[in-house]
């Protein structure tokens, strides 16, 4: 891969830059407006889980091709193993071996660049799920198991496996780079309008605290800064024209904010409150990461069909002929 | 269309170290690789460097819930026990092992609950709640567990009196409990040994026994662990050439 993409390298030194500037603006909330206790030890947690976080994610990224591939197959495997724990999966070995297994093919299809294996997994896994499901001989509770299986390694092996296929890409570092910042930045965004203009609530059963105008307050400014940052990064190519730049846009905040939504109902059903507790102030993996799962085939596949990368080249980097 | 039941792992709620310590953490894949892995090296280790020999196979009831006792001389009676039982109970059973010297360091807390699938008991604080836990792990999950009812490693090689805490765990309920006697293992590896000798290991399993009819109280308690005490000595008795 030859060298870092410039805009890699901007958004790189853009978190350098927000990771050391946040203490201090932490410093001045606090000191300006009462913040309460609870609060103030939450946003401090957050960010230190921040700071070992990131560098966790961009460090990989910027290394090359195989390890931000690798580091997407680790980030998926922990978050089924979050998701098995916490619907009690993981207690049906064969199912989460199954899973497990399907999640590493997967990350080998995406370092070899062999999409037709990539592809034929999720028809291979499914199927070897709901055989290995009949092994125990047990009917009841079966479709339950066999569902969850199906669900987790849809979502967290195949959904957001596909993140690893924007490495493979000539501007990967950059696509990649630019996606994660934005999402992460969705969330906030999605935060500070829902806070200062939020009224009526999104969807108050599954995630009382989202606002529609935290959504379209989103939606706005994630897709004014994915396109702009997408303008630089696609320069020259067929993407770089603003009703592809804007629509990308809109589709990583929509896909983003549909992934937050979607863990919430999961918490919602299984009656709990973080889906793990890795991070401390955030809660797990997936409750950070929500957001990234639905993003990944969206972007990707729609940068595929109107030509900004391509799925063909350079494939079956290890079992070519 | 009725909703889904879902049982999330007893310890999902707790941070890392901490579900490592819980009594109620559940192994998961990579633990379970780990500690099949480890047994296999133990069940070597044990059959050619202390030539272990197994008596009485025939007495360990077919599934569980049940307890494992025996005598106390070395680190490797839990393992001797472990690997007694046959393959498919193996990932049963649970050491209970000395919260202070095996779940006190994050390297041995790992090494506890990876390798060993050892539960911690707190022997400062080992209050009614703590032994409630076990007791209801135990007999709601169908586990195996495998202590030692004397509490410590006997200094002398002598077998010290049995303390009524596992009267506790299975007092007035149908768990039986299985006695064992250990012999050779305070020659192989006493307290303080830094390289076990390659003594021969000679464990000798007796009939299990069941509590349902004795009280759950201290009297029932200290029955118990007195009655096991002599069952355990028999069995010690006879294995004396």
């Amino acid at each position: 891969m030859p060298g870092i993409h410039p805009v890699a390298l901007w958004i790189a030194a853009a978190i350098a830059v927000g990771l050391a500037v946040i203490p201090l603006m932490l410093l001045l909330l606090e000191k300006t407006f009462k913040l309460g206790d609870k609060l103030q030890v939450e946003l401090w947690m957050r960010y230190k889980s921040w700071l070992i976080l990131a560098p966790l994610l961009v460090v990989p990224l910027l290394a090359g091709r195989l390890w931000a591939i690798l580091s997407v197959g680790i980030l998926s495997l922990l978050c089924y193993r979050e998701f098995a724990r916490a619907t009690g999966l993981f207690r049906h070995r064969t199912i989460s071996a199954i899973v497990a297994l399907g999640i590493v093919l997967l990350t080998f299809a995406v370092a070899d660049n062999w999409y037709d294996f990539f592809v034929a997994l999720t028809s291979l896994c499914v199927s070897a799920l709901v055989i290995a499901a009949l092994l125990a001989d047990e009917p009841k509770g079966y479709i339950q198991r066999v569902g969850l299986g199906v669900f987790a390694f849809l979502v967290f092996g195949v959904c957001l496996g596909h993140f690893g296929y924007f490495a493979n890409e000539e501007r990967g570092q950059a696509f990649l780079l630019a996606i994660m910042f934005c999402v992460e930045l969705n969330d906030i965004f999605a935060f500070c309008t829902g806070k200062l203009f939020g009224r009526r609530k999104l969807a108050p059963k599954t995630s009382p605290n989202k606002t529609i105008a935290g959504a379209v307050g989103a939606l706005i400014l994630t897709t004014a800064l994915f396109a702009t940052l997408m303008h630089f990064i696609a320069a020259g190519t067929r993407i770089d024209r603003p009703i592809h730049l804007i629509t990308l846009g809109m589709l990583l905040s929509f896909t983003g904010q549909c992934g937050d939504l979607v863990m919430s109902s999961v918490k919602r059903d299984l009656g709990i409150k973080d889906l793990g507790t890795l991070l401390p102030g955030h809660g797990g993996l997936l409750d950070r990461f929500d957001s990234l799962i639905f993003v990944g085939p969206a972007v990707l596949h729609y940068l595929s069909y109107f030509g900004g990368i391509s799925l063909e080249t350079p494939t079956r980097i290890f079992t070519g002929p | 269309m009725d909703a889904w039941k879902y049982k999330p792992a007893a310890d999902q709620h707790l941070p890392p170290g901490d579900a490592m310590r819980s009594v109620r953490r559940e192994a998961g894949l990579v633990s379970t690789l780990t500690q099949t892995a480890w047994r296999a090296v133990v069940r070597l280790y044990l059959g050619g460097y202390h030539r272990l020999r197994v008596e009485g196979k025939e007495n360990i009831p077919a599934k569980p819930p049940f307890v494992m006792i025996a005598n106390h001389s070395s680190h490797l009676d839990a393992l001797t026990l472990a690997t007694a039982l046959p393959w498919r109970l193996r990932r049963f059973a649970f050491p209970i092992a000395a919260g202070d010297v095996f779940f006190q360091t994050p390297a041995s807390t790992w090494f506890s609950a990876m390798m060993l699938n050892a539960l911690p008991m707190w022997r400062k604080q080992c209050g009614s709640h703590a032994m409630q836990e076990l007791r209801d792990r135990l007999i709601g999950e169908s586990a195996i567990y495998i202590l030692f009812p004397e509490g410590t490693r006997t200094r002398d090689g002598k077998m010290g009196p049995f303390k009524p805490g596992l009267g506790m765990i299975v007092a007035a309920c149908d768990v039986p409990v299985v006695p064992c006697h250990l012999d050779g293992a305070f020659a192989a590896c006493p307290p303080g040994t830094k390289f076990p000798r390659p003594a021969p290991l000679r464990l000798r399993i007796g009939r299990p026994l069941t509590f349902a009819g004795v009280e759950n109280r201290r009297e029932g308690w200290k029955k118990i662990g007195a009655q096991l005490e002599s069952v355990v000595r028999a069995l010690g008795a006879e294995s004396q050439p």
